[in-house]
């Protein structure tokens, strides 16, 4: 109720009351969010898969990678990465690796080329030639794990209220990275769908990453009118709100974050 | 004068022109023309793949599985990783012997940024018949510049070659552009100021005194068997190469039986076109030593 009373667009511009509630509302909206409550994690630089620990060295910079990603997740570096300039990144906040999968309208990820791309491309061995089979993926080469995700329970809205599942449904390892329940027990817990992470099977493609609706983007929108949200995104929006006002403190957006390990 | 002589300055300017058109639409191909839309992808809808069977730059290229790797691509890596990867070696096979056989071809024969530089000269005379043009004498740098990035890269481990080769910069732009729809800094102005410095100040700057990867490529080409010959009984000392070569090197002084600084002619053979008696030629085998 009290929501979708702050949400109500029948306010009067003319109208003084009308004005000061909206003033009142964010004010609100300041002191319930306190001054930046929430950041947005320093941008989490991955590698591409197959990147091997001596990386830097190997990597000649020609880009190959990067033209030969389907889905234009591999991005390179300009000149703020210092000697690092021109290699390939990825930012899962962006775009993150669809580990060269596509899903059909059965649910099931089918590969879409023989071997992952980048390290196909790849002239100097700087990324490993990885096979791109489920059996592969799922028995996680050393090479392929780029990062591994962790989730924060006081920000993720299904841990909070049983409602969202959106990395679960989207991970390309699914019931094997991103669990519906703890990765040692049976028995689920609670009624919705809360994520566990299985940092045994997580590779970092960064796909929970990317599809976590606490952005910082709709947190904004309760200040700012100007940002228009999606119908995804208005989905979650309230709940995203009481969830970083709840949370307190300074938090970091999104809830499953990706920490890079190569 | 015998027959009319086919020009050199075609069949380059045709595979220089090639050379920049793939730079520009390898990466326009390989795009993800889903990227332009501003909705968001999950697994479920996804883009169809594009397949291209080439890909790369002038640095590291492949046609399907078959590699090509510029030279000094080679020696960076070999450099900055102490080490070597075996299919690289089968990939700078055909470009490395070349190199040493003919020389820094590479420079004027398929480098896009030499095109444009070369384009960029026209616009240099005719600054200096205004009288727009401020010139400064400075020394090469070519050398010192390679071998302090070798250096660096041997020190530092990482390939420090591959940062300051021109044509893999621009073909960086246009990658930028094409798949992250944006303009590096980095590249663009690095372009821009040598365009600038080359069409108001000094003739091919960079190609001329500070490429690094020219000196790497003069260095590798510097015994080789292609060189232009002088027939000194032809040659009516008019003058006309002179004025014809990009680098100054003056090829009038070999039918006076005197050398030219040949680490830094790359064969671009236009001295051979403008000769109006044909005393110019390209010749295979090694260099006569000329006695003094």
């Amino acid at each position: 109720m009290m929501l979708q009373l702050l949400r109500s667009k029948d306010t009067k511009p003319y109208s003084i009351r009308a004005t000061r509630r909206e003033f009142l509302k964010q004010l609100g909206g300041f002191f319930a969010l306190g001054i930046l409550p929430f950041r947005t994690e320093r941008r989490v630089i991955l590698r591409p898969p197959g990147a091997t620990r001596d990386f830097l060295q190997r990597c000649i910079r020609c880009g190959k990678c990067i033209e030969a990603c389907p889905y234009d997740s591999i991005r390179a570096l300009d000149i703020t990465a210092g000697a690092s300039i021109y290699t390939p990144y990825i930012d899962p906040l962006e775009t993150p690796c669809y580990l060269c999968l596509q899903r059909g309208p059965d649910g099931i990820d089918r590969p879409i080329s023989k071997y992952l791309r980048c390290g196909d491309a790849c002239p100097t061995g700087a990324l490993k030639r990885i096979r791109n089979t489920r059996k592969v993926l799922e028995h996680l080469p050393d090479e392929l794990k780029i990062g591994v995700s962790k989730i924060d329970r006081r920000l993720c809205l299904s841990w909070q209220y049983d409602s969202c599942g959106e990395c679960y449904y989207n991970c390309p390892l699914k019931d094997k990275a991103l669990r519906d329940r703890p990765p040692n027990e049976i028995i689920k817990v609670g009624t919705g769908v809360r994520p566990y992470v299985d940092p045994d099977y997580c590779t970092g493609c960064g796909m929970c990453n990317y599809v976590c609706p606490v952005k910082e983007r709709i947190a904004r929108s309760y200040m700012d009118r100007s940002i228009k949200l999606t119908y995804f995104e208005e989905r979650y929006a309230a709940m995203v709100r009481n969830v970083i006002g709840s949370a307190g403190g300074r938090v970091r957006l999104p809830a499953i974050k990706v920490e890079r390990i190569v | 004068m015998g027959r009319k002589k086919l020009k050199a300055l075609y069949i380059r300017r045709l595979v220089q022109l090639i050379v920049l058109a793939g730079i520009i639409l390898i990466p326009f191909y390989s795009q993800n023309p889903y990227q332009w839309s501003p909705s968001r992808i999950v697994l479920g809808h996804l883009p169809p793949p594009r397949v291209l069977p080439v890909s790369g730059d002038t640095w590291a290229i492949s046609f399907g599985n078959f590699t090509l790797i510029h030279p000094l691509a080679f020696v960076d890596y070999i450099v900055s990783t102490k080490s070597i990867y075996l299919p690289l070696i089968g990939a700078v096979v055909i470009p490395l012997v070349l190199t040493l056989l003919l020389g820094r071809i590479f420079c004027s024969w398929l480098c896009p940024m030499g095109f444009i530089f070369e384009l960029n000269q026209k616009i240099n005379n005719l600054m200096g018949r205004i009288g727009l043009r401020w010139s400064f004498r400075i020394r090469d740098y070519r050398f010192v510049f390679f071998t302090i990035l070798l250096i660096a890269a041997f020190f530092f481990a990482i390939p420090a070659l591959s940062v300051f080769d021109p044509p893999h910069i621009l073909a960086r732009e246009f990658m930028f552009i094409f798949t992250h729809h944006q303009v590096s800094l980095t590249g663009t102005l690095f372009i821009l100021i040598f365009l600038l410095i080359e069409a108001f100040s000094v003739k091919r700057l960079w190609c001329n005194r500070l490429c690094p990867s020219g000196g790497g490529l003069s260095l590798l080409g510097a015994k080789r068997v292609l060189n232009i010959r002088m027939d000194k009984e032809l040659c009516i000392k008019c003058g006309k190469c002179d004025d014809a070569c990009p680098y100054d090197l003056k090829p009038m002084m070999l039918s006076e039986d005197r050398e030219i600084d040949w680490l830094k002619c790359d064969n671009c053979g236009l001295c051979r076109d403008v000769c109006p008696v044909s005393a110019i030629s390209y010749h295979l085998g090694m260099r006569k030593r000329i006695e003094k």
